[in-house]
């Protein structure tokens, strides 16, 4: 399959090269330190918040962990801000890796996975503690097992590659 | 693409002289404590000497890697004999694990003790195994180290039958190295690992510190409490990650200004973390309720641990992009 000339395009246009390019500490390390905050950010909490769910620390009431999901919802707004100029630095290598679409699918379904815990667990306060960890549990086992999958396809792409830029091949 | 920062100057022999004694006289002292502890049945006497292990196998850490910077320096005196180096080499990376399962088993005895009176009886008795055992492979580290530069205290210990029996065990360096870099996929699987470990951590003991600090106040702080053990396991897997990790690129990492600074970092905030519990600061904040402020010296030490933490992730990610910014 040809790789689409937009991409080269997209690679050549000034912000792309000086993402790739540039020495500055600024560069793309820089937002790849964002990339990690984020994800920390998102999946650190979200990780306690499934733990809970499934009977970890058993003693922690439910209803203040909606606080949570703001930081949680702020870490996924760095993620993707920071996503995007990720891929904006290589184009061609992300959208030639069929990993990075797993990536994205897997991202996809563990953002569903959270809101459905929001809707379910915390923001139906009619329901008993035990209602609650009935309906929670078979979500955090999900948005456990999905996390890990971004972690891992995310690590991978650190490792996988067709090209690395337009028409050069890794 | 490398930055073009000034390139950093580390005298890792000194370094090395400076670290590597902890380990050895350490340990023992922890042995002695914990020995003591039996005799005399004062809880402070096994819990001290719990602490000490804990320490002892963070220090092993940095005493480890800067033999590799420490190596390279004297191997290019031609009568030092790489032989010997490697020979220690060995004994150390044996050791290092051994200590390094000792603080585990501490670790898990600190927490345990903090319930109950004392930690559980198979633990005791594991600790005692490991510890013996850590400071007789910290011994014979120490000495095959000492023998590099030192042609009076080289023995004949090589025909005895202990000493082959440990060198059978013994990794040998070069081997090691090149098991953990000769398959991509087990370097990514430890990297991915190494992922996991950081958001087990910063989920439990960054939600932990954010709530002393003040977020979410609505949250009582004693039971948040209860999430830290997986913090604490997120860091065990990131020790052994991170280890394996040293031990497949040992002079790729020690010529990085951020990891060396990381390495760094990390000591810090493992002792914010031991300030947090080991003084009443933790105390005070398991009696703080929803809506309350937890106290100015806990607050304190929860801001700290909070941004080394941070300052950790962000070192480790400059760690590739800074290689080569200490002179060779």
């Amino acid at each position: 399959m040809a790789v689409p000339l937009f991409l080269n395009t997209l690679e050549q246009s000034g912000l792309s090269t000086w993402l790739r390019e540039s020495p500055s500490v600024f560069g793309f390390y820089f937002i790849l330190v964002f990339h990690t905050i984020g994800l920390a950010l998102v999946v650190g909490p979200n990780t306690a918040i499934d733990l809970r769910l499934l009977g970890v620390a058993a003693g922690i009431p439910l209803p203040p962990l909606r606080s949570w999901f703001k930081l949680m919802w702020l870490g996924l707004a760095i993620n993707v801000t920071s996503g995007i100029f990720l891929v904006l630095a290589y184009p061609s290598k992300a959208f030639t890796n069929p990993d990075f679409y797993i990536k994205l699918t897997l991202i996809g379904f563990a953002v569903w996975t959270l809101r459905k815990i929001k809707r379910q667990v915390f923001d139906d306060s009619s329901l008993s503690e035990a209602a609650i960890s009935a309906r929670g549990k078979m979500l955090a086992v999900w948005s456990l097992v999905l996390w890990a999958g971004v972690i891992t396809a995310g690590r991978l792409l650190a490792y996988t590659c067709s090209y690395l830029v337009y028409g050069v091949p890794c | 693409m490398a930055f073009p920062v000034r390139t950093f100057s580390m005298d890792f022999p000194h370094l090395h002289l400076l670290l590597n004694h902890f380990p050895i006289i350490g340990t023992m002292v922890g042995v002695g404590l914990f020995l003591i502890s039996f005799l005399v049945k004062t809880e402070e006497v096994g819990r001290s000497s719990l602490i000490v292990f804990v320490g002892m196998a963070l220090l092993t850490i940095p005493a480890f890697m800067t033999g590799v910077g420490a190596q390279e320096k004297m191997v290019a005196d031609p009568s030092v004999s790489n032989a010997l180096i490697q020979r220690h080499e060995g004994a150390a990376e044996l050791a290092v694990w051994f200590m390094e399962i000792t603080g585990a088993l501490a670790v898990l005895a600190l927490w345990q003790s903090a319930r109950r009176a004392s930690p559980a009886p198979w633990n005791t008795s594991a600790i005692l195994v490991f510890s013996l055992v850590t400071v007789g492979l910290m011994v014979r580290t120490g000495n095959t180290g000492g023998e590099i530069r030192h042609l009076e205290v080289r023995s004949a210990q090589e025909g005895t039958a202990a000493e082959a029996t440990m060198a059978y065990f013994e990794p040998s360096p070069a081997k090691f190295t090149r098991l953990m870099v000769v398959n991509k996929w087990w370097w990514a699987f430890m990297m991915d690992l190494h992922f996991v470990g950081l958001v087990l951590l910063i989920g439990t003991i960054g939600m932990l510190n954010l709530r002393v600090l003040g977020f979410g106040k609505q949250l009582p702080i004693a039971p948040l409490n209860k999430l830290v053990p997986w913090g604490i396991a997120g860091f065990g897997i990131n020790v052994l990650t991170g280890l394996l990790a040293f031990i497949g690129m040992p002079t790729f990492y020690t010529h990085d200004i951020a990891f060396v600074l990381k390495i760094g970092a990390i000591l810090l905030a493992v002792t914010t973390m031991g300030l947090f519990y080991l003084t009443s600061a933790f105390r005070d904040c398991e009696a703080v309720g929803p809506g309350e402020n937890a106290p100015l010296r806990a607050r304190f030490i929860a801001g700290t641990s909070l941004f080394l933490w941070f300052a950790v992730i962000v070192l480790g990610r400059y760690i590739q992009p800074l290689q080569d910014s200490i002179a060779r």
